[in-house]
């Protein structure tokens, strides 16, 4: 049970520290850890998620990881279900916003006159195509699976 | 003093209300708040955006951190923004998530449901071919080099597509791939 909220944090925590530029990429990190690795969800699920997360206002990184957490903490019987649901939920969320608070409040904090750095630049540089190549891989492998 | 805090709650709970989209979408709705309070110069704000985009993280959350560690100069502000983005999520997530669950109850064995729900699976994956589709844009594809790192990393996830082993599953991992492209990037570019 206990296991279930901790794997959830330490798993969007994850998720968090490697989504860069945006919901999409996020998409294929989760994926991979949700659907592939830890099989909480299905592909036609993961797919329904995906709607939902996108239909509702507020971002899509946080919308999915109240999805799925609330889905996962579902899947088992629990005595105090709506505070183990909210439990997990929350777990997921701060999983998920805890490395970007972190990181941006020590970018704020140290760095007040921040001007682009080349070495970060020529990182992403880098990283751009292949996350271009990411987002198209997921399309073609839910695509097998709708 | 107070009335920062106040002004950064009412504002960022009213973008994650009404920010449909996603992360991106929800930009402008953040600008437009920040130039009505008048908490920071343009310029300032295009800086803070370019940061958000390059860091880890979903970029609204950048964004909110960002901009409420700058509104108020302390780092509740920024927690305060961060979590009034969050809240309308947990709420509206949340019925939707009980409503998901008795209308699937109900109707999972209906055909028209079924048949509904599938096409709105085709769609979301039509969708996250186009947000794929919109990337490839002359700044990220600039050389030879940006095509062949996108050819290795599709051919990559790929993989496990083909041939299903230990070493297919681990050479498609996003994060290795991430990593690694970060450090070609670093060779080539600098």
């Amino acid at each position: 049970m206990r296991n279930n909220i901790v794997q959830l944090f330490l798993t969007y925590l994850k998720i968090g520290t490697f989504t860069i530029g945006g919901g999409y990429v996020m998409l294929a990190l989760i994926q991979r850890e949700v659907v592939d690795k830890h099989h909480w969800l299905e592909e036609q699920e993961f797919l329904n998620m995906i709607a939902l997360a996108q239909a509702a206002p507020g971002l899509i990184a946080v919308n999915s990881a109240i999805f799925i957490a609330w889905r996962i903490s579902r899947n088992e019987a629990h005595r105090h279900q709506r505070l183990y649901s909210a439990a997990c939920v929350a777990a997921a969320v701060l999983g998920a916003v805890l490395p970007s608070i972190v990181i941006i409040l020590l970018i704020a904090v140290f760095f007040t006159s921040y001007k682009s750095l080349p070495v970060i630049e020529a990182m992403f540089k880098g990283v751009r195509p292949t996350v271009v190549a990411l987002i198209a891989a997921t399309a073609i492998r839910l695509a097998r699976k709708i | 003093m107070i009335m920062i805090y106040l002004q950064l709650f009412l504002s960022f709970f009213k973008i994650g209300l009404l920010g449909f989209g996603g992360g991106m979408a929800i930009i402008s709705l953040v600008q437009n708040e920040v130039e009505v309070h008048g908490w920071m110069t343009s310029a300032q704000f295009l800086d803070i955006l370019a940061i958000s985009q390059v860091t880890p993280g979903p970029v609204g959350i950048n964004v909110a951190t960002y901009v409420g560690y700058t509104a108020s100069g302390t780092v509740w502000g920024s927690l305060l923004a961060s979590l009034a983005i969050i809240l309308p999520s947990l709420i509206i997530m949340g019925l939707l998530c009980y409503l998901y669950e008795s209308i699937r109850q109900r109707w999972s064995e209906n055909k028209i449901f079924r048949f509904t729900m599938r096409m709105i699976r085709i769609l979301v994956v039509v969708l996250i071919a186009n947000a794929a589709y919109r990337l490839m844009t002359p700044a990220t594809f600039m050389d030879y080099s940006s095509w062949v790192i996108f050819a290795v990393a599709a051919l990559c996830t790929l993989l496990p597509e083909v041939k299903k082993n230990r070493m297919t599953e681990t050479l498609s991992h996003p994060i290795l791939l991430i990593l690694v492209s970060a450090i070609v990037g670093l060779v080539i570019y600098r």
